[in-house]
């Protein structure tokens, strides 16, 4: 089940997707949301998909990972369409039944709109190494360190977190197996006893998360680590022409979408 | 320690002026106590530790040896008397970044030092903290990455990596800051045999083609072996010190300590004891063979 987890996981590769700056797709991602949830007719969602459908086949990105990582959203996706079809009024699909057309348009829509958006940001993280990531949203917030917003803090947190989900997962699988060895049953039950089950995971896990925090920080504090004044980094990051190209491209989608958005499309 | 009362050292460490230009640390009677404990975890400590040496430190958990360790690097500063690295007295809040650049440090756990996903990132980590140029950082990543052996390796994912290696990119990490000097506070104990070796070859290397001095802490007799000098620790002093096969050849003491000495050693030892005339002291199978040869020539 841990194995499962995708998130922040980083392929890599040598894609155009890949060379592009982490700022460059950053900015790509939000104007893919906001162009996303322009969508409102049949037209704007196949222009959408086809969109998220050439990126994909441009980073080389594999459908089953991002299969793999839906499967934990299957929950939502279902429970968001069993809703609208059920709850969306119209002209029923048999005359009496609480099913409409317009219910089941909707649901359709509704379940494209979390795929698509789902695709999206992971063929953000999926193309991105976690470092570029931290060091994208570090330069891009950057101004708001002058309304002593902690952006550096921030970041910093955030690779480290990157950095020890593999740990902790291990970490995680070890203490499982060993109070399995002890005959902790984790599988069977009902939901309230399973729930009480994962306390001797929990336990021991913070316990031991903390002691990492503790010598983790002793041992970047002796490594000169003093916060984020007067830190140079041995990556600089690079706009090139593809970057602005993308850039265009994407303002391009967006206008489109929000034109076909006033056509009701 | 009987009520945690130190007893008054008996002499103080003979420092001439010659002695005390080409020591790069300097202990000069420092006691430590944790916060919230009774007993001192180190009482009187007079030590000087020369210039591209390599010094192994051993002990027994609890002797206060990994004290000794991070009082060199500021990450603790002693209660009474002071420490000097590299003349800079560690207590001297302003300079903290000067000493740390000085002593760099590798720690236990090769998880909790890592600070970055992929491994030529995380040596980076120290130049780039000091604001170093990226052209310069680049070169000393690639030089450091060579010189323990995981240049190939560059690319990969710490967590993938073995302990001995996740170990040596720690090393490497920590010669990226260039210090003079490299504290290793029982890098090996949680590696297997492969990767000790690893570790323990590369540091070796390090003290003899760079010239780094290097402090070695541990409980493994096979480290200290081909160190210059080593140093025992129990309860918070210095019970001995001296080349390593000097201080190995007094077995009491080693035993009192229950420490265990080198085969080589207690062959030597017994073979003594039972009769035997045996003038030199050799630490190595080979000279010890030779030893025993000349021995029952005699």
């Amino acid at each position: 089940m841990l194995k499962d987890i995708t998130l922040g996981q980083f392929f890599p590769g040598d894609t155009v997707v890949h060379r592009l700056d982490p700022r460059t797709k950053l900015i790509l991602v939000v104007v893919y949301i906001i162009a996303l949830f322009q969508a409102s007719g049949w037209v704007s969602y196949a222009a959408v998909t086809a969109a998220t459908a050439a990126c994909m086949a441009l980073s080389h990105i594999k459908p089953g990972n991002i299969f793999k990582g839906l499967k934990p959203m299957l929950f939502i996706i279902v429970l968001t369409a069993l809703l609208n079809i059920f709850y969306t009024d119209g002209t029923p699909v048999i005359p009496g039944w609480i099913i409409t057309w317009q219910g089941i348009a909707r649901a359709v829509q509704m379940i494209l709109r979390i795929i698509l958006l789902i695709t999206g940001t992971f063929l953000l993280t999926y193309t991105t190494s976690p470092i570029a990531l931290t060091d994208g949203l570090d330069i891009l917030f950057g101004p708001l360190k002058k309304i002593k917003v902690p952006v550096h803090e921030m970041t910093i947190m955030m690779s480290m977190a990157l950095r020890f989900i593999p740990t902790l997962i291990e970490e995680t699988d070890k203490i499982m197996s060993a109070q399995k060895a002890r005959g902790a049953d984790f599988e069977t039950g009902s939901l309230i006893s399973r729930a009480k089950a994962l306390l001797p995971i929990l336990v021991p896990l913070f316990v031991s998360a903390f002691r990492r925090a503790d010598e983790l920080a002793v041992a970047m504090e002796s490594r000169c680590y003093h916060g984020g004044e007067g830190r140079t980094r041995m990556k600089r990051l690079r706009m090139a022409g593809i970057d602005y190209a993308a850039l265009i491209i994407g303002a391009a989608f967006l206008a489109a979408m929000i034109v076909m958005k006033k056509f009701g499309i | 320690m009987r009520d945690g009362v130190c007893l008054e050292k008996e002499s103080p460490a003979a420092d001439g002026a010659s002695q005390a230009a080409d020591a790069v640390i300097r202990f000069e009677d420092v006691h430590y106590t944790y916060p919230g404990y009774d007993t001192e975890t180190l009482c009187g400590i007079d030590l000087e530790i020369k210039k591209g040496s390599f010094v192994a430190v051993l002990g027994h958990n609890g002797s206060g040896k990994s004290t000794l360790a991070k009082l060199t690097n500021a990450i603790l500063v002693p209660d009474k008397g002071r420490v000097l690295v590299a003349g800079i007295d560690t207590a001297d809040e302003e300079r903290v970044i000067d000493v740390r650049r000085t002593v760099g440090m590798v720690f236990q756990n090769p998880d909790n030092q890592i600070v970055a996903n992929v491994v030529e990132d995380d040596v980076a980590f120290a130049p780039e903290n000091l604001g170093v140029e990226p052209a310069e950082i680049r070169r000393r990543v690639d030089e450091a990455l060579k010189q323990v052996g995981m240049y190939e390796m560059r690319m990969h994912a710490p967590h993938l990596l073995s302990g001995g290696q996740k170990q040596r990119v720690a090393i490497a990490g920590v010669i990226a800051m260039e210090p003079g000097i490299i504290v290793l506070d029982e890098p090996t104990a949680m590696l297997d045999p492969q990767g000790r070796h690893e570790v323990i070859s590369t540091v070796t290397k390090l003290c003899r083609d760079k010239k780094m001095t290097v402090v070695l802490i541990t409980h493994h007799m096979d480290e200290c072996v081909r160190a210059d000098r080593l140093i025992v620790m129990s309860a918070g002093k210095i019970i001995a010190d001296g080349k390593p096969a000097e201080v190995f050849a007094d077995v009491e003491l080693m035993e009192s300590e229950g420490l265990t000495v080198p085969e080589t050693t207690r062959l030597l030892y017994d073979l003594r004891k039972a009769g035997m005339t045996l003038p030199g002291e050799e630490l190595d199978v080979e000279g010890c063979a030779e030893e025993i040869a000349q021995g029952l020539r005699l």
